[in-house]
């Protein structure tokens, strides 16, 4: 839950980021676009059913740990904020958190026969 | 959640059909469906002004955005509409609905789901597209983000109950109307 609720926060302070950092055209418009979904991941994810989601959120912190290289605002105070919570995020997308509950075998269980017998 | 032991599905240690599980989702659709009402009637200039303790500036220009009337209906409006129909596709069947009436389930799964897509979609085009914000344009949003999860656990029973009872011989449709309801 931690995990989430940590990652959910970094998702909202990118999405501020561009009003306080000052950032450029381009770095906004990306933080103003994987803030968001970041933090929309990371909410729907607290749940145990649809923990999975979290994996999204890898591929999104390793953009936003790219992005200031791509799109060259590297040497900005966005461009290191981007990457600084790019890898946040990244590095919280790996932790599972608690599963207590027992979910008949959770989502693969429907790709899978269930013949009794 | 403390339900009666044949309520629950097999494999799992709670309902997810359980009125416990499903009030609060229930009331999270009607505060969704009120705050998005609201923004409706200001669209649709019913009420003369509309009331953002931030963003007072950027709640008018959201709502008055192209975007916002791309559709013959405010998108607000469009909004409240889905999240009644959350609410009612929550409220519909009983405590063991995920098994006797699968269909009810799966549209209520299927409700929620794209609703917060969409409410996601529109907090990205907030500051992208017109430089601004609006409080309770992300105060809905979020409301249809907390829903998805607790939804979806009762959407994986009733698809767990269609495919076990289909691998038992028994008919998808049938089950999937409620007009056969066990397994085998």
């Amino acid at each position: 839950m931690w995990a989430r609720i940590l990652s959910a926060a970094a998702g909202i302070w990118v999405m501020a980021a561009p009003a306080v950092l000052n950032s450029s055209a381009s770095a906004a418009t990306n933080d103003r676009i994987i803030g968001p979904v970041v933090a929309s991941f990371s909410i729907i994810a607290m749940w145990q059913v649809t923990r999975s989601l979290r994996w999204l959120n890898l591929p999104l912190g390793v953009w936003l740990v790219m992005a200031p290289f791509a799109l060259g605002y590297i040497s900005t105070a966005a461009g290191w904020n981007s990457v600084g919570i790019g890898i946040v995020v990244a590095v919280l997308s790996f932790v599972p958190g608690s599963s207590k509950h027992r979910l008949g075998g959770g989502w693969p269980s429907l790709w899978r026969r269930q013949s009794t017998r | 959640m403390a339900d009666r032991k044949e309520y629950i599905p097999p494999g799992w240690d709670y309902n997810p059909a359980s009125w416990s599980e499903r009030l609060p989702i229930i009331v999270l659709a009607m505060a969704g469906f009120f705050i998005a009402g609201y923004l409706a009637l200001y669209q649709w200039r019913i009420i003369p002004s509309i009331w953002d303790p931030f963003f007072p500036q950027g709640s008018i220009r959201i709502l008055n955005s192209s975007i916002s009337h791309l559709l013959p209906i405010p998108d607000a409006a469009l909004g409240a509409l889905g999240y009644l129909a959350d609410a009612v596709t929550g409220a519909i069947g009983g405590r063991e609905r995920w098994r006797t009436m699968p269909w009810i389930v799966i549209v209520f799964g299927i409700a929620v789901g794209p609703l917060g897509a969409v409410s996601v979609m529109l907090v990205v085009f907030q500051p992208v597209l017109f430089h601004a914000w609006c409080t309770l344009c992300l105060a809905s949003a979020l409301v249809s983000l907390i829903m998805i999860g607790p939804a979806m656990d009762e959407f994986l029973a009733s698809l767990q109950h269609l495919r076990r009872v289909k691998d038992n011989g028994g008919s998808f449709w049938r089950t999937f109307w409620g007009m056969q309801s066990t397994a085998r």
